[in-house]
């Protein structure tokens, strides 16, 4: 990863994110959880630098500026002259500025790709409730886990699909929480707000609850199954059948 | 506060009207409360407020007699200081007219809620914006008296402002118990919630104008008065006052 | 006001109305709700110390834990730090540092420190009632409104605390403005002056707005209003965004005056003069009161806010890294050419810079909206607060406790068992909170007692318990070190640090009534930050 080193590289790199990310979404789906992890990898190296020059500098001057009897003292100038004072404050302010700018252009580049729900996605609705998660499909299928239980199939979905999830709750915020694929979002009585992820391959994880909503939150959690396309529209049948 | 104005005091400066204060309001607002909404006991509730109310009033008026009898560390910056505590209130009555804007705007055309009674009074709001404005000059004149040392003068224009502003708590109490009648109370929908809560935050703040007219009222019985003391009440009662156009504009009119 | 003689009275203590005492009386009401609320922590590290129900009653699942930590998080902010901060530091020290006799309005400080108490007393009812509350110290409604738990209490908890914070930041403000020591100009103020002034402007136009949204609730939960109930034409999130408008800020408000009391301490420990001390004051200081406000969004990146917000806000959540990047370059500037006396305070000022750039930097991955859609409501959130406010913030506090020791208490802190204390603390934070990190990328979400669906994190939390007890250890040590200093400490000189600002220099340890023997006036190149050579 490059540092961007001035205001107008920072500047310039917000205004390209947006075309850089309409071309990629383009071609074909990409996972946006793969794109979180570069991301992230991508800022551990920043803050890694901004961090590291300012606690060597302090280690060393720690080290270096001991006093040598009870009775020394500092000998930095009184006072800066008035160009050191604003160069001191400017040169600065500007290299965090065009490092923040850097940041957020990257991030949005990154959280377009997250809101741009692929045409081909398979929807389905969500339904929280305390403590419940339900999934219903667009042929009105219902599926569900108890946790108490341990019972139910909890989200299956078709691998290498796009999945689009609508959803509120009945009750209170719950928060739509899937580890994996790096998603989460509040689920709302009155709402409907939505997410959507890549399951690629034949996969099982789960969702769980996280945002606070008492007793058993932290038991409100559901299996969410990848599975490959053939094997999930017989789920669906056998599932409608039954109900 | 010290009363050695020459030289440094050599002493702890101590009070209790703070703590009785204190204790007067714990056990006024947060227990009483609890008590009344919460456990729903009303015998403790009333216990609570018993001893909590002389609290509250012995602390409040020791404070004011303090304050009447003894001359400050620093004098005169209380008008400079009450303006500062009234940016903190412009912010309280902010929140509640974004939460009554918010529920407003996204209700979109289904505004006023079902609920709402046809036909507001819209003229008695009317009638209490020229109570409060004319209380407000009232208070001005007063201020003058007591300028031109005419104590008399001065308590006569006060007595009148607060009969003023209790007339204008009686229009409010008039007007709940209409609605409350009709069946527009406070849960009956999203208008009502707002409603009541502005207006009552803002008669609460009327109330407590009222009662510092009362601690300037009382002592100037007795002759003593601050000019200060009076020009923050009249400060606070203008601020008051101008809120109210707010609230009657955005709640009534809108 | 009576007065009296000196010498002991409980009578002057109690009903004091002299900013020394009632800033020793919120240090005593701010260490109790830390060692409470550090106690409820040692609970929850001990519940999750395990999986599945640890020493909670397993049929009631997660209540208990729910009321320890809605108890922790509550009493550690609102009882702890911002009264440690604003209420303690600022009392003590801050009319000292102006040269002024006490503050402009003695009996409503006296008025805000009882109101504290009796914010913390209502806290204290957690402990007592049936149905204690339950709603973390953000509570969020709908669930706040429909819980069995006793909201009020919380609702009533930040009021109480909340007035007492606006009398003190108008009490505060008008002494600064009107009292200051005839002579002394703006830019003669030392730091810790100038982070109290901003903080407490950020208190006076921010808690208002809490305390409208608490009353909302109580409202909604006992009165039947609709503020928050969407079935009404209510709003679901308009809560969440009147809480962060106000407790977004509220961080900086425990920022600013650590970041001044970490100037002053190193700034005497170095001997040195604070490095470009406009841009601190004008650049930092009042660059984060100016964006503050513009920022709150970020804790509510997952709630569904309109995506043209959530992006606004993170561009304005990341340019706060340049005042705060600002004030950074002054503190750490200030070392260059120092010269370092390592008395326990300086300890902990020097591990503060370090702690300070763990916690700071790990809030801008937390301030880009993507991130944070992963890391929010995880346990790496908690490392990130843990270790600028839990740790850096307060480790200030305890810094200040030892540099201003002398003043307070004209005995020495005891050095040994000081560094002691601050190495287990220091140690202790870090087995305490990397783990956490570590799982909080991996997915640990908060608020929880039991992790059922992450049986791999287990030996994570074991270590993190095991810090919990190391930084216990600390604090036990550090507390009695100073009980025992201040009954038998050794005497100490009158400027033991050989400070040059006023409260060092112009008055006793422990300063009388009125505080200085002698009217203080400063000259114009009188600089509180001005040593020898220099
Ligand atoms: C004292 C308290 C304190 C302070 C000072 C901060 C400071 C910051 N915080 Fe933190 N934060 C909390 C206390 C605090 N926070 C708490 C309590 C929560 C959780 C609340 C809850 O949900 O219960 C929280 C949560 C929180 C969130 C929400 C996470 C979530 O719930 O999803 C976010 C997101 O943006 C965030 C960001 C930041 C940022 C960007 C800063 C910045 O101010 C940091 C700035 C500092 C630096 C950047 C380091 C020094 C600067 C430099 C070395 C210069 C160069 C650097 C760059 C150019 C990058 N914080
Ligand atoms: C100032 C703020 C502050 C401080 C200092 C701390 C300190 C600590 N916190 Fe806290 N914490 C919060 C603020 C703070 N916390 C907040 C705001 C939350 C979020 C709440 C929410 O989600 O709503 C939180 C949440 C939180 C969690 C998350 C739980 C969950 O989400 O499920 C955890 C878990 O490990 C934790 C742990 C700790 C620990 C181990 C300490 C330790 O550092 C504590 C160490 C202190 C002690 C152990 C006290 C010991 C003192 C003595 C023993 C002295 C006695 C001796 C004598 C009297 C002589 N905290
Ligand atoms: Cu549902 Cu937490
Ligand atoms: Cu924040």
């Amino acid at each position: 990863m490059k540092k961007a080193f001035g205001l107008p590289i920072g500047l310039g790199a917000l205004l390209l994110a947006q075309a850089a990310q309409a071309a990629e979404v383009a071609g074909k789906v990409v996972d946006p959880a793969k794109e979180w992890d570069h991301l992230w990898h991508e800022l551990l190296i920043d803050i890694g630098i901004m961090g590291g020059i300012f606690a060597v500098l302090a280690a060393y001057w720690i080290y270096k500026y001991q006093a040598k009897s009870p009775d020394d003292i500092g000998t930095a100038p009184r006072s800066l002259s008035r160009a050191q004072m604003w160069a001191w404050a400017m040169v600065p302010a500007f290299i965090f500025m065009a490092d923040d700018f850097f940041l957020a252009a990257k991030g949005w580049t990154v959280w377009n790709i997250y809101r741009t729900v692929p045409p081909n996605a398979l929807e389905v609705k969500v339904t929280a409730s305390m403590w419940n998660w339900e999934f219903e499909y667009a042929d009105g299928t219902k599926s569900t886990y108890y946790v108490d239980a341990k019972e139910g199939d909890g989200l299956v979905v078709p691998a290498g699909r796009p999945v689009v999830l609508r959803m509120t709750s009945l009750d209170v915020i719950h928060s739509f929480g899937l580890v994996k694929h790096r998603l989460k979002e509040d689920v709302m009585p009155g709402r409907i707000t939505y997410i959507w992820f890549l399951p690629k391959e034949p996969e099982k994880t789960f969702v769980t609850c996280v945002e606070y909503c008492g007793t058993n939150h932290a038991n409100m959690y559901a299996p969410v199954v990848a599975v490959p396309p053939a094997e999930f529209e017989q789920w669906l049948k056998k599932k409608a059948n039954k109900a | 506060m010290s009363n050695h104005a020459a030289g440094h005091t050599h002493h702890w400066e101590f009070s209790w009207a703070p703590m009785v204060l204190t204790i007067g309001i714990v056990l006024v607002v947060p227990l009483t409360f609890v008590s009344w909404f919460v456990y729903k006991n009303p015998t403790l509730a009333a216990g609570f407020a018993g001893v909590g109310v002389p609290l509250l009033l012995v602390g409040i008026s020791k404070w004011v007699a303090e304050g009447l009898s003894h001359k400050p560390l620093i004098e005169g910056v209380s008008p400079s200081a009450l303006p500062i505590f009234i940016i903190s209130e412009v912010f309280i009555f902010l929140g509640l007219f974004v939460s009554y804007w918010t529920m407003r705007l996204s209700a979109g055309g289904a505004w006023p809620p079902a609920g709402t009674p046809e036909h507001m009074n819209l003229a008695l709001p009317v009638v209490m914006t020229i109570i409060l404005v004319t209380s407000s000059v009232t208070y001005h004149v007063a201020e003058e008296k007591l300028d031109h040392g005419d104590l008399g003068g001065f308590r006569g224009w006060l007595f009148l402002s607060i009969i003023l502003g209790l007339s204008f708590l009686g229009c409010t109490i008039y007007e709940y118990s209409h609605l409350l009648h009709e069946g527009f109370g406070p849960s009956t929908n999203a208008y009502s919630t707002a409603f009541f809560s502005i207006t009552g935050f803002h008669a609460s703040h009327v109330l407590v104008g009222l009662g510092v007219f009362l601690a300037v009222l009382i002592p100037a019985l007795a002759g003593k008065t601050n000019k200060y003391f009076t020009f923050c009440a009249g400060m606070y009662w203008h601020f008051v006052d101008v809120v109210w156009f707010f609230v009657a504009t955005q709640v009534y009119y809108w | 006001m009576s007065t009296a003689s000196s010498g002991f009275s409980l009578k002057e203590w109690v009903f004091t109305t002299d900013h020394k005492r009632i800033g020793i009386l919120y240090l005593i009401g701010s260490i109790a709700a830390f060692t409470l609320a550090g106690l409820m922590a040692l609970l929850i590290r001990i519940e999750q110390s395990s999986l599945g129900p640890t020493i909670v009653n397993p049929n009631t699942g997660g209540d208990q834990y729910n009321v320890w930590l809605y108890f922790h998080g509550a009493a550690m902010i609102l009882g702890f730090l911002i009264p440690g901060l604003t209420g303690f530091a600022a009392n003590y020290f801050l009319p000292l540092m102006i040269g002024a006799k006490d503050v402009a309005f003695p009996r409503i400080n006296a008025l805000s420190v009882w109101l504290f108490f009796g914010g913390i007393v209502l806290a204290l009812l957690t402990f007592i009632v049936s149905d204690p509350p339950d709603v973390m110290w953000t509570g969020y409604p709908p669930y706040s409104i429909r819980t069995g738990g006793n909201t009020a209490l919380y609702v009533f908890t930040v009021h109480l605390l909340g007035f007492a914070s606006i009398l003190g930041a108008v009490n505060f403000l008008v002494t600064v403005i009107y009292m200051r020591a005839p002579g002394m100009g703006w830019n003669q103020m030392n730091l810790f002056v100038w982070s109290t002034v901003t903080a407490f402007i950020i208190q006076l136009v921010f808690v208002p707005v809490l305390a409208a949204a608490v009353t909302m609730l109580l409202f909604d939960k006992y009165l039947g209003t609709h503020f928050f109930d969407p079935s009404a034409g209510g709003d679901v999130l308009l809560y969440q965004n009147l809480f962060w408008f106000y407790s977004h800020p509220a961080v900086y408000v425990i920022l600013l005056p650590a970041l001044g009391i970490l100037f002053e301490i190193i700034s005497t420990c170095t001997r040195n003069m604070v490095f470009n001390y406009k841009a601190a004051v004008y650049g930092g200081m009042w660059g984060i009161v100016l964006i503050s406000g513009e920022v709150w969004v970020h804790h509510l990146y997952i709630s569904g806010m309109p995506d043209w917000i959530r992006i606004g806000q993170m561009v304005s959540t990341l340019l706060i890294s340049v005042p705060v990047g600002l004030l950074t370059i002054s503190l750490f500037g200030t070392l260059y050419r120092g010269a370092i006396h390592f008395t326990v305070a300086m300890h902990y000022a020097l591990g503060c810079l370090f702690l300070f750039l763990v916690g700071g930097l790990t809030g801008i991955p937390l301030a880009m909206t993507v991130l944070d859609v992963h890391l929010s409501e995880t346990s790496f959130v908690h490392a990130h607060f843990h270790f600028i406010m839990g740790i850096f913030a307060a480790f200030t506090v305890f810094a200040a406790v030892y540099h201003w020791f002398p003043k307070m208490t004209g005995r020495l802190p005891g050095a040994a068992m000081g560094k002691l204390g601050f190495w287990l603390n220091i140690i202790g934070v870090h087995v305490t909170f990397y783990p956490l990190f570590w799982i909080g990328v991996k997915g640990m979400p908060r608020r929880y007692y039991d992790y059922q669906m992450f049986p791999e994190f287990e030996p994570f939390h074991k270590i993190a318990t095991l810090g919990a007890f190391i930084v216990a250890a600390g604090m036990a040590v550090t507390i009695l070190n100073w009980i025992i200093s201040a009954i038998s400490g050794e005497k100490s000189p009158e400027n033991p640090w050989k400070s040059g600002s006023l409260e060092w220099t112009h008055c006793p340890s422990p300063p009388g009534p009125g505080n200085f023997p002698k009217d203080v006036t400063v000259t114009a190149d009188w600089h509180p930050y001005t040593y020898g050579k220099n």
